[in-house]
């Protein structure tokens, strides 16, 4: 039998990049929260710089719960199953995610929450993607600027502004959507890498820039900028200069004391009454079984357990899943177009070892609306990144470019001279949702309690998305020739094109309409007006760039519209 | 709060966490990363020479230095398919089996034995998916391979490049806690940094009991 709890106020599941920011607002507010983790606070002596640790055997960013509870992928509901691999980067700890991410961190342009109707009046209505189920976002830029502002000061964000209430400067990004002020510290200093790749940009006409990133770049609010030593991306950060929530806005939260944390805690239901409304979650903690009754419910783990645990939580009121009354649980879900598969070959050694893979320099003159696509074959479009962060085994497992076999001492003599020599490059390309995309429940696969697993249906690779990143291969091609490479290898398919990437969205997208969406414009189930869902799962459009920094905003947003008007939410 | 047990967040001081970066004791992490008693009894000594003899065609020793043999790359496999590759043990010594009997076929002697040039054409075969009644030989050839890159140049924590030959080799410049402005340039050389991330690299220890 559960264990029945004291009543909270608020449970939230899940204390990654969206809860963990989301229990800031709330903990100020007054309100008592329970954060249940399914993972445990991560000790910063085991982030060390090695890199079959941390990405060949991916010790930091891998745990048990989440491997059990992989998902399961087809490409088509007909299909066969693709191999049950990783799908990083879910996994479990206080701070989740944003312990080991890149840190890279960007608003969102204002195109991105009204994409829509943007392509249907630049281009005409025949230019939406077919198949998509794009909406405009039921928010603006505008509505959500506030929120952003509030994030890059709360969590801590590095950059430069390229757009200050209209005012442009080209030494940030002038693409970018006006901005109240500027970042709360400087960007990331450059390295001779990066500063190689803004040169040639600048020659070829471009706009280049430094990245902004959710790191220190000189001391901030009591921890020390950024020390570069390269083992950044799957690596926590080993002197908190990372600005994951496990050090930034949950020590903020527990200093109200009115945020309790509870690791281990595997919730396993969401639980509602007959009125539709929920009235708390039941988990298991160390195999004893607990309910914690709560006013409110967030629910903030990853895109694909938003989706199943809500498809989960079954009741008389909700018999097809929590808020899955109009059948939109799962509906909506992409992945974003990343990666690109971009490399290139210098005759001299670029020294692309230490830094992060936030330190970076930048092109935005591809993204999403900011060139005329009359003729461009697709819609939206993507950003291009140079960024340092190379270790050993990756560097001399590099291509060969046609100039030498792959074993032998002419491939050992090949990397002695080029392993320093040779770097990928990041694209992200703008992302729709599409019909034939969709989450649901495993009819097969459970995990060991017995719960089916979430199953990702891809629909495949989408037309309009693989040519736009075509697009920025031989943009990122021509790029890396500005800047003196002697070969280029440029995927001749769509890289990572056909639809499962490290970031996920939908699965309970935003929405006024009840019919198409699972939350309001304030994250609020349309069905459990007392059931707020965070992350990346209620965002409609990718736009090119990470989606971090927009989490936390919306995370934030709703917080706060729960501390505002917590009797009319809390019933 | 409630059930009792809310909890906090380890008590890690900036300067303790610093201090101690570079001599962490093997904590919980290790035993996972290198399970205990991984060294001892991994590949018979039949296996083993396979492997070496594989491994010393894949990166010879040449003018350009010691290859992956010398870079201990078959101790590094050794020790890790008893330890935290445990999982693929029984596969990968099946793929040294199907070698030698690729070889024995083929050539009428064990791999080990064969010259040099015998054992590039085995390679060679097995990269390219020729090899006659070797089903997966590209994919073991892959994986290999793979393994040998991780051995040479890897952390000597886990057994392979060994005095950091193949860090040298690729111009590596080491890890570090902390990387100035001058370190991220492009002119001018970066001293290298010779030091495992780990308290006391396995390789400068016993080297796993094998004798070699």
């Amino acid at each position: 039998m559960a264990t029945n709890l004291k009543p909270v106020d608020v449970v939230v599941i899940g204390l990654g990049a969206a809860g963990g920011v989301a229990v800031l607002p709330l903990a100020r507010a007054g309100m008592k929260i329970a954060g249940l983790e399914a993972g445990t606070w991560m000790d910063p002596h085991n982030f060390r710089p090695d890199e079959i640790h941390n990405n060949v055997r991916r010790l930091v960013t891998t745990s048990a719960k989440a491997v059990q509870e992989m998902p399961t992928v087809r490409d088509s509901p007909t299909g066969p199953s693709r191999p049950r691999g990783s799908i990083h980067p879910m996994m479990n700890a206080v701070g989740g995610t944003s312990i080991h991410y890149w840190a890279s961190h960007w608003r969102l342009k204002a195109w991105d929450f009204t994409a829509r109707s943007e392509i249907i009046k630049r281009y005409g209505a025949s230019a939406i993607p077919k198949g998509s189920t794009l909406e405009d976002w039921p928010i603006t830029y505008d509505d959500l600027e506030p929120y952003y502002d509030m994030v890059e000061h709360e969590v801590g964000v590095s950059g430069k502004a390229g757009n200050i209430q209209g005012k442009l400067d080209a030494a940030g990004n002038i693409f970018e959507a006006p901005r109240r002020r500027e970042y709360p510290m400087p960007p990331l200093r450059g390295s001779g890498y990066t500063d190689m790749m803004a040169k040639a940009a600048n020659q070829l006409g471009w706009h280049p820039f430094r990245g902004p990133a959710a790191i220190n770049s000189q001391p901030y609010r009591g921890r020390p900028g950024c020390a570069f030593h390269g083992y950044c991306s799957a690596g926590g950060c080993h002197i908190s200069a990372k600005n994951s929530t496990a050090v930034t806005t949950i020590p903020e939260a527990m200093k109200t004391k009115n945020l309790a944390i509870f690791e281990r805690a595997h919730v396993t239901r969401i639980v509602s009454d007959s009125s539709g409304k929920v009235t708390g979650v039941n988990y298991l903690r160390d195999g004893q079984e607990f309910f914690q009754p709560a006013k409110v419910v967030l629910l903030a783990s990853y895109t694909y357990e938003n989706s199943r645990l809500l498809l989960l939580s079954k009741s008389k009121a909700y018999p097809n899943g929590l808020a899955n009354n109009h059948g939109q649980v799962g509906r909506h879900f992409f992945a974003h177009h990343q990666g690109g598969g971009v490399s290139a070959l210098f005759p001299f050694d670029i020294n692309v070892w230490y830094g992060a893979p936030a330190q970076s320099t930048v092109v935005d003159d591809f993204g999403d609306d900011n060139f005329d696509h009359s003729s461009a074959g697709f819609m939206g479009g993507s950003t291009l990144t140079a960024a340092t962060e190379m270790h050993p085994i990756e560097a001399a497992s590099m291509d060969t470019y046609g100039r030498g076999p792959t074993w032998g001492s002419k491939w050992k003599a090949f990397v002695r001279e080029n392993a320093a020599r040779w770097n990928t490059s990041y694209l992200q390309t703008s992302s729709f949702p599409y019909e034939t995309s969709f989450l649901d429940l495993d009819p097969e696969v459970k995990d060991p309690l017995g719960d089916a697993v979430c199953r990702v249906t891809t629909g495949g690779g989408k037309e309009n998305e693989q040519r736009a990143v075509q697009f920025a291969q031989k943009k990122m091609e021509e790029w890396f020739r500005a800047a003196g490479a002697i070969e280029v290898r440029r995927p001749s398919g769509a890289g990572g094109a056909p639809g499962l990437s490290t970031h996920a969205y939908g699965g309970t997208r935003m929405g006024d309409n009840p019919e198409t969406n699972v939350v309001d414009r304030w994250g609020f189930s349309h069905g459990a007006p007392n059931l707020g869902v965070l992350g990346a799962s209620v965002m409609g459009t990718s736009g090119a760039r990470n989606p971090t920094e927009t989490v936390q905003a919306l995370a934030w947003r709703t917080a706060e519209r729960l501390a505002k008007n917590w009797k009319s939410i809390a019933g | 709060m409630n059930s009792g047990e809310a909890t906090k967040p380890p008590n890690v001081s900036r300067r303790t966490l610093i201090a101690s970066a570079a001599l962490v004791p093997l904590s919980a992490l290790t035993a996972r990363a290198q399970p205990a008693a991984a060294m001892a009894g991994a590949l018979s000594e039949p296996e083993r020479k396979i492997l070496e003899a594989f491994v010393d065609r894949l990166v010879p020793k040449d003018e350009h230095g010691p290859g992956a043999v010398e870079c201990g790359a078959a101790n590094y496999i050794a020790q890790q398919v008893a330890g935290a590759l445990a999982a693929e043990k029984t596969n990968f010594v099946a793929g040294l089996a199907a070698i030698d009997g690729f070889s024995q076929r083929t050539q009428q002697a064990t791999f080990a034995d064969l010259s040099a040039e015998k054992r590039d054409a085995v390679l060679s075969a097995m990269e390219g998916g020729s090899a006659a009644g070797f089903a997966n030989s590209r994919a073991v050839f892959s994986r290999i391979r793979r393994l040998t890159l991780e051995g040479m140049f890897s952390d000597p924590h886990y057994g392979g490049n060994t005095n950091f030959a193949g860090w040298d080799l690729i111009r590596y410049p080491g890890p570090r806690l902390a990387v100035g402005p001058a370190e991220q340039s492009m002119t001018g050389e970066i001293k290298p940094y010779r030091k495992s991330a780990w308290p006391q690299s396995s390789s400068q220890s016993s080297g796993g009991g094998h004798g070699h």
